[in-house]
């Protein structure tokens, strides 16, 4: 894949490494449910389609970027904001 | 007689060339441009293999990557397995010999295999050979289930490559069409990556006898190569195979012996702006019964043989088709003097200018092949007519053509959807998924004058026959002659219920050979529309993969082999330990590192027992460069640590340091590591060697996507900082020994601080931590002083007995003291309540990683592992690592496993730890470590061997 | 030879790792450091000093090895206010220089990059993947330049070595 880094551009995926699916926001541990908070920990977004998902440019300029690729084709669909 | 069958003249070899080969053993001889697979043909070797399944004898049916049916190894240099043995250029010396039989395919043993053939149909090795039994047939399947076997070794000389390369246009293909739209790209300025499978350019026109303009089509192609070759913009490849396109027009090349000695195979991989597919078309297989019989070919194959090889297969042939192509075959055949007997056609009315073509000859029409004679070589086919009269023509090779399938492999690797065409009746390219268009034949642009301007051709006109089918058939029918799959397998499949056309394949294993099955899939599909009575497009095709043809693994690991298979780390001291006669390997994050320095004759125990009692009773040193350092700044660093540390960090003063645990959200420990605070608003954080990425990520993550608008700033300075660390009860003496400008007593400089000073003239820091348990001096320097400074220290130590220490003691020594280690006792499920560290669990932070499901965690009852030590009742009985512990030593159940297990040089006896089922409330109980043969009994106690109160450390 | 390439591995250099807003960092830097590079993944240098600009907020200052003490003086890493970080790493890296009329077929081998006149300028500088390791990669005279993490030196000298022999 090319993924676009919104510091250097498009580069290989070889210089990136997959950081997870874009969860919900962490909730407040103090005041949350156990079942909220399980919730939050252990279900991941895992669609068949467009997923947004985090990617850290490690062998690059060291940004963590979000992307949205759609998980049948590689394709992605929406880039983060400020790449080229 | 040599070369038999070669023509006195003609064809692309070079006759001044001779070459030796061996085949099977025997001598023979070739010339420089022939192949393999031409070069048998020119010997006259008719039966060249045997079958996977049923071992029955085979020839050569094909001329390129297409070959169902000849399958070789090849030995010595170029040792490598199942290459087809058309795709193999002759040269001096080559040995070949072909796979899936013994002791020759002339005489095979596995040949009875054929006469048990009707009791291994589809699905027999599924229904038969499974669980709980497979065990039992494995390895005799493994033997009989011969494609060839992995070399023993790699190729004697030369290296594999792998590379990247940048291009505006990939061509895959440089036949007509492919040269064609190379000239126009490479005429346009754009960068040109062009590549072509085959030893030179031309495609199909290297097998024809095509005119452009009433020129020799050839010519065209030479002044093409030529123009390609003056323009720098364009990268002309041949013997190299587009085998792979992948998502984002990534697409990888495997270049064959390129011109660069040394080189065996070259594999690139390509980033293209645009794809060009000119992959052309490949002739399929008629399907009638025993159509695997050696001497029947393809006919295009036939073709390519006369006219570019200068070799005839045979004497009397007859030809079968449903389609034009083969007239233009008839008619060069010939033109060479070759005896056609007949041409037999499916179609009822044969198209007159086709005719026109082969005037003289006898034509059947609405006639088919109904069998064919001769099972180590044709003597005789059987011609069927549609009214059923039959009659037996004797002949020695039968060419046919069922047609021809443009190559959407490529094409349909990127995803890009296919349309059956009624009228060419083949799958051709439809909605391109990327950025890719197919041209020439490869679009079904079958005839050169669809291509080329001026190119004269003869029009392409098919009836699709997708298989002979007549009463009273015998003899199997091949629809994939390289798995043995026959018409009969895919009706079972379909009567058992795998209809859907990918499970057809599955379970008969129809195309899934090493040719793909480029000459069969096709009519395995037409097979299963007629069975189902649907049209082919509702049938489908089951999805082309990569690789197109076989790729060699070294290609893909390219350079990675011997020393640089996996990466690795040094310091400044790998030199030293080396030249000590240190046994050296991995322990973490790539870093190679001593493991222990024996003494001549000296084993792993004994070396490590004297370095672990020098750290005890005197003094060592060990390298510990390559912990993970790591400079945090900024206004919002205290509050960050104590987010991300399970413990208070931010109170820490200047000068100062502490020891804590990073915890993921969901509470496992990810890293234990020590803070120290340089200043007000610069900390320094360092993880274990083997987390220090890890942890990078960690914080990074958290800062840039959680917390955006904190003020810090990571710099890591692993590489940066080497630290010789000197421990023992007379590290102060060597300190001093070393001289520094340091106060070094215990009061000006006290357990878990650092002074910055100078150590033996060196810029230094020096830290007070310990890993060992014993008073410890780690001197940092920068990289560029650690080999003096190393040296320095073993002079200055020399005097107290000063020993280097390696990671095996390392271990002894933190298992002593019942350090944690991680992936020893810190393996995922632990939490430092079970580890009996609750003090580094804050309970003064409201929130940090991990706190919230901690407590979830520990709510209710349940009993969990904790860490406890275990000393054998037998003090000389070592536990093995890992080793479980259950219930009275009984077959149950593990209440827990053994995380370390060591010999103690303070306490002389085996040592260990372990992580037990409510341990902390049995000290003094007996555990059972359960082994295979034994049961060792052990007795818990707390996690410490030796200074429990850790006055040493801090001395 | 199947390249036609010198490979140099160099000493060290002068290397000060920058973060923080430009503006911060350019006031307490003063006059020391070279003309700010204008686009991302550029450089720029004068006296000797060069500025890499090799991620948000992130600079690479580099001069040669003699004039570490007189950089480090004027950028004082420990005074230096809490919005920005200038931290000396001299050590943490290796450089190498591939030269010679196949300098960019042997790049090609280690990194995805495109080295294109027209896709990697002169005055390009960026962090990409060289032999699966982070490297910094830049052109020199005659070639390309890049470091690695100096503790895979050995390593890719050794990689070098082979991908040329
Ligand atoms: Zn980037």
């Amino acid at each position: 894949m090319l993924i676009p880094c919104p510091f250097c551009g498009e580069r290989s995926e070889s210089e990136f490494i997959y950081g997870g699916p874009v969860g919900a926001d962490r909730p407040d541990p103090n005041t949350v449910s156990d079942a909220e908070w399980v919730e939050y920990l252990t279900v991941a977004p895992n669609p068949l389609g467009p997923v947004h998902e985090r990617w850290w440019h490690a062998r690059g300029c060291g940004e963590w970027l979000a992307i949205w690729r759609d998980t049948r084709t590689h394709d992605i669909v929406e880039a983060p904001d400020d790449s080229k | 007689m040599t070369q038999s069958n070669r023509h006195a003249s003609g064809g692309r070899i070079d006759r001044g060339q001779p070459l030796r080969f061996a085949f099977n053993g025997k001598s023979y001889e070739g010339f420089e441009g022939d192949t393999l697979a031409s070069a048998l043909v020119a010997n006259g070797v008719r039966v060249t293999a045997r079958s996977f399944k049923y071992h029955r004898p085979r020839g050569i049916v094909g001329h390129g990557p297409e070959e169902p049916a000849t399958l070789v190894e090849l030995e010595g240099e170029d040792a490598s397995g199942n290459r087809p043995a058309t795709t193999i250029p002759l040269r001096e010396g080559l040995r070949a010999r072909s796979v899936n039989c013994w002791p020759s395919p002339e005489f095979d043993l596995g040949g009875v295999n054929q006469l048990l053939g009707r009791f291994i149909p589809a699905g027999f090795y599924y229904k038969t050979f499974k669980w709980p039994n497979w065990h039992l047939f494995e390895p005799s399947i493994r033997k009989a289930a011969g494609l060839a076997a992995a070399p023993n070794n790699p190729p004697s000389s030369g290296h594999f490559e792998a590379r990247h390369a940048h291009t505006d246009v990939l061509i895959a293909g440089a036949g007509p069409a492919g040269l064609q739209a190379a000239l126009e790209a490479g005429r346009a300025g754009k960068r040109v990556f062009l590549a072509d499978e085959g030893t030179e350019a031309g495609g199909s026109l290297l097998n024809r006898n095509l005119t452009i303009n009433g020129q020799p089509a050839m010519g065209w192609v030479d002044d093409a190569v030529q123009e390609l070759r003056e323009m720098t913009n364009v990268t002309h490849l041949q013997k190299a195979t587009v085998w792979a396109y992948r998502e984002h027009n990534l697409l990888i090349v495997n270049e064959r012996n390129p011109e660069q000695d040394r080189i065996i195979e070259r594999s690139w991989r390509v980033r293209a702006g645009e794809v060009i597919i000119a992959t052309g078309a490949t002739e399929r297989a008629m399907v009638f019964s025993n159509n695997d019989r050696p001497g029947v070919m393809l006919a295009s194959s036939v073709q390519a043989y006369v006219n570019r090889w200068g070799v005839t297969p045979g004497k009397r042939l007859v030809l079968f088709t449903n389609n034009n192509s083969v007239y233009a075959v008839a008619s060069d055949l010939v033109a060479t003097g070759i005896r056609v007997e007949a041409i037999l056609d499916s179609r009822a009315t044969v198209p007159q200018a086709t005719l026109d073509m082969v005037p003289g000859l006898s034509v059947h029409a609405s006639t088919v092949v109904g069998d064919v004679r001769g099972r180590k070589g044709v003597k005789a086919a059987k011609a069927v007519s549609a009214t059923g009269v039959e009659s037996w023509i004797e002949c020695d090779v039968l060419a046919h053509s069922g047609g021809w399938n443009p190559t959407v492999h490529l094409w349909s690797q990127s995803r890009s959807s296919l349309q059956f065409d009624e009228r060419l009746a083949a799958f051709l390219p439809d909605q391109a998924a990327q950025n890719c268009t197919a041209i020439g034949a490869a679009a079904g642009h079958l005839a050169l004058d669809q291509i080329i301007e001026g190119g004269e051709d003869l029009a392409y006109e098919i009836e699709p026959l997708w298989r002979v089918d007549l009463p009273d058939q015998r003899g199997k029918a091949f629809l994939d002659i390289q798995n043995d799959v026959s018409v009969s397998d895919v009706h079972l499949a379909l009567r058992e219920g795998y209809d859907n056309v990918e499970h057809v394949k599955r379970y008969t294993t129809g195309g899934m050979g090493i040719d793909q099955g480029k000459t069969g899939n096709i009519n395995i599909i037409g097979t299963v529309a007629m069975q189902k009575g649907v049209p082919l497009q509702e049938v489908g095709t089951t999805t082309f993969r990569s690789p197109y043809t076989p790729v060699s693994f070294g290609a893909i690991g390219g350079l990675r082999e011997g020393s640089v298979l996996f990466p690795y780390r040094h310091t400044p001291v790998t030199q030293w330990n080396e030249d000590n006669g240190a046994v050296m390997y991995e322990a973490g994050a790539r870093w190679r590192r001593p493991g222990y320095f024996p003494d001549q004759g000296e084993g792993l125990q004994e070396a490590v027992n004297r370095e672990c009692r020098a750290v005890r009773e005197g003094v060592g040193v060990y390298d510990g460069s390559p912990l993970g350092t790591f400079e945090l700044k900024g206004r919002d660093v205290p509050q960050f640590l104590d987010f991300v540390y399970s413990n208070v960090m931010s109170s820490l003063t200047p000068g100062n340091g502490r020891y804590g645990l990073m915890l993921s959200d969901d509470g496992l420990i990810l890293d234990d590591g020590v803070v120290f605070r340089l200043d007000d608003h610069r900390w320094l954080v360092s993880t274990s060697t083997g987390h220090a990425d890890a942890m990078n990520q960690h914080m990074e993550k958290l800062l840039q996507t959680e917390f955006p608008d904190w003020q810090v700033m990571i710099t890591t300075v692993t590489s940066q900082w080497n630290n010789a660390t000197i421990c023992g009860p007379r590290a102060r003496d060597v300190m001093q020994a070393l001289g520094t400008d340091i106060d070094l007593s215990p009061e000006a400089f006290p357990f878990m601080s650092f002074r910055d000073g100078t150590v033996a003239g060196f810029p230094a820091r020096v830290v007070r931590v310990s890993f060992t348990g014993e008073l410890s001096f780690e001197v940092n320097v920068a990289p560029r002083h650690m080999a003096a400074l190393w040296d320095k220290v073993l002079e200055a130590g020399e005097p107290f007995g000063i020993l280097p220490v390696g990671s095996e003691s390392s271990h002894v020594l933190r298992v002593e003291k019942g350090f944690l280690s991680l992936g020893h006792e810190v393996d995922g499920t632990a939490d430092a309540y079970d580890l009996g560290m609750g003090w580094v669990m804050s309970k003064k932070k409201t929130d940090y990683l991990g706190k919230r499901s901690i407590l979830l965690r520990r709510e209710g009852a349940s009993t969990r592992r904790e860490l406890v030590g275990i000393l054998p009742d037998d003090p000389n009985k070592q536990v093995p690592e890992g080793a479980p512990l259950t219930p009275g030593g009984r077959k149950e159940a593990t209440e827990g496993l053994v995380t370390a297990c060591v010999w103690s040089v303070v306490n002389d006896r085996w040592v260990g730890l372990a992580l037990l089922q409510g341990g902390h409330g049995r000290h003094g109980e007996t555990a059972h470590v359960r082994l295979k043969d034994e049961v060792i009994p052990v007795k818990i106690t707390k996690p410490v061997f030796h200074d429990p109160d850790g006055n040493l450390l801090r001395s | 030879m199947s390249y036609d390439v010198e490979i140099v591995r160099q000493g060290l250099n002068a290397l000060f790792d920058l973060k923080g807003k430009p503006a911060a960092i350019q006031s307490w830097a003063g006059d020391v450091l070279p003309t700010w590079p204008e686009r991302p993944n550029s450089r720029s240098g004068q006296d000797a000093v060069e500025l890499y600009h090799i991620g948000r907020n992130h600079w690479i200052a580099r001069a040669a090895l003699d004039q570490e003490v007189k950089l480090g003086e004027h950028l004082r890493p420990t005074d230096c206010p809490a919005d920005i970080s200038i931290v000396q790493v001299s050590d943490t890296l290796t450089f190498f220089r591939v030269t010679g009329p196949h300098a960019d077929e042997v790049m090609s081998i280690a990194c995805p990059l495109d080295f294109h006149e027209t896709e990697f300028s002169e005055d390009a500088v960026t962090y990409s993947e060289l032999f699966s390791l982070k490297a910094l990669v830049m052109r020199c005279k005659g070639g390309f330049e890049f470091a690695v993490e100096q503790s895979f030196g050995d390593m890719v000298e050794d990689y070098l070595s082979r991908a040329t022999a």
